[in-house]
């Protein structure tokens, strides 16, 4: 398989080259990093309701969809990252995602594993160390050919993927750093910045070359050749482009920003016969936490709705039902035009 | 009918991919199966395009995302895309629901209504297909 080892390339070549390889319909793993920083989304995702687009415009930093799954990461040379490009029906790809992931995460974990970081695979598709999310990879199927994507996390700004989102309000902002902070974790952290320190960029693409040349290799190194730098031309007048990073996806009735598989920032916004509600909470696998209730309806004795939202906390989200309704029978609570249903329609379960 | 705890309508036609199609008049309709539904986990993203498109049997017309994966959907037969069900542009999970039903994706005016033939049929072939898939798909 071929192999191209890039260092530190533009912004754009960092992913322009994988889906130029894809349409190319050429096999290869590519190792690099990007020299500056950038937000990428997901094909499906809306650019202007997921993005301050106005904040990275102001800082200079660009903003790309790329054909691949997953939700809006702010990238940077903090990260190294690792694309490989399978021709589509290759006897090398599991027919199931999730076989796919974990056979393909696994020289990712090797590799952590290598540095001292007690990494795991969890399905579907996150690598993590202590519960924390330390990898990051999407799928996308391109041309002929299945592209998978993801990185090593040496080191990340939290504060500029926190600042990046388009959010609801400060207050979601805050919540979506702490439980990132939380959730996801980096090299730097694990070992400490002293022991971090001596695993260099160059360090690391070597073990991951002989963790990934164990599934696919021998490996031909290569350097981008006149044909692939074409294609890269040839898709960068597309995508790199305003009218495709802006096409307009109908957002949902919520703000859920994903942190790592099972951990998602929440703000949803619910109309009623009795009026609006709003809440901002947490779910962490499968239970919520942080659960804040504010809105435009009647709640009389008012102070209930702060008993509720203990009464919440911690909940397993398929038993909020059960808890909303030994809430409305325990208590002396009035809430015209808001029933159980509604709740549930903000909380699941 | 149920094969190995997939539910699988025998009165339905099916291309490789685990999408069904069934004729409805003069056009085609078309959606995921329970055993790609199943598989997928929660969809998150279908892609909708414009009715009118071009259709070729075996190439992709659409994308369909669950898992951090980007998929692709390929066109069952040849013809043109009549109508989408918007319902999933702000709803993709009606797949999940009901893939059957609420959850049907496209309308497909075909060239030649006789395609259909050339799709999986019948309850025996389905069984036999589907087999074939759930020991491919165990494999690790």
């Amino acid at each position: 398989m071929d192999l191209y080892l890039l260092g530190k390339v533009p912004w754009e070549d960092s992913q322009l080259i994988y889906h130029a390889m894809a349409e190319l319909g050429r096999e290869g793993l590519i190792l690099l990093s990007p020299a500056s920083p950038y937000v990428c989304i997901g094909f499906h995702q809306d650019a202007e309701h997921e993005v301050d687009l106005d904040f990275c415009r102001t800082n200079g930093i660009p903003v790309f969809r790329r054909d691949v799954g997953g939700g809006a990461v702010y990238l940077d040379g903090g990260q190294l990252f690792f694309q490989l490009v399978l021709p589509r029906g290759d006897a090398r790809i599991p027919a199931s995602k999730e076989a796919f992931y974990r056979k393909f995460l696994s020289p990712v974990v090797d590799v952590y594993r290598r540095l001292g970081i007690p990494a795991e695979y969890k399905p579907i598709n996150d690598v993590i160390a202590g519960g924390r999310k330390i990898s990051g990879s999407g799928v996308g199927e391109v041309g002929g050919c299945v592209v998978f994507v993801g990185n090593l996390i040496v080191d990340f700004n939290y504060g500029m993927m926190t600042r990046i989102l388009k959010v609801p309000d400060e207050k979601f902002r805050d919540k979506v750093h702490k439980t990132l902070t939380e959730n996801l974790s980096t090299i730097r952290r694990e070992l400490g910045e002293e022991r971090a320190a001596q695993w260099t960029e160059e360090r690391l693409n070597a073990l991951m070359i002989e963790a990934f040349g164990e599934l696919v290799g021998p490996f031909q190194p290569k350097t981008p050749d006149d044909a692939l730098r074409a294609k890269m031309d040839e898709l960068g007048s597309v995508m790199l482009a305003d009218a495709w990073l802006i096409q307009r996806r109908r957002p949902g009735a919520e703000r859920n920003v994903k942190i790592r598989s099972g951990v998602h920032v929440v703000q949803k916004v619910h109309k009623c016969r009795g009026g609006l509600i709003r809440a901002d909470f947490e779910v962490s696998d499968g239970r919520l936490a942080g659960v804040s209730i504010s809105g435009d309806f009647f709640c009389y004795p008012a102070k209930k709705i702060q008993h509720l939202e203990a009464e919440l906390e911690g909940r397993i989200v398929h038993e909020v039902r059960e808890a909303i309704e030994a809430f409305y029978a325990d208590n002396a609570l009035e809430t015209p035009g808001v029933g159980v249903g509604d709740w549930l329609a903000v909380f699941g379960g | 009918m149920d094969i190995e705890g997939y539910n699988l309508p025998e009165d339905l036609y099916y291309e490789k991919d685990h999408y069904w199609v069934k004729a409805d008049g003069d056009l085609l309709v078309m959606g995921m199966n329970d055993f790609a539904q199943k598989l997928a986990g929660k969809i998150v993203f279908v892609q909708l395009p414009e009715p009118g498109k071009a259709l070729e049997a075996g190439k992709r017309f659409a994308k369909v995302e669950s898992g951090k994966w980007l998929g692709k959907v390929n066109a069952p037969v040849n013809g043109e895309l009549a109508d989408v069900n918007e319902e999933l542009e702000g709803n993709p999970g009606l797949i999940n629901e009901d893939c059957y039903g609420k959850g049907w994706m496209y309308k497909i005016k075909p060239d030649n209504q006789a395609d259909l033939g050339q799709l999986i049929h019948g309850a025996e072939a389905i069984r036999t297909w589907m087999l074939e898939e759930i020991a491919k798909f165990a494999k690790k």
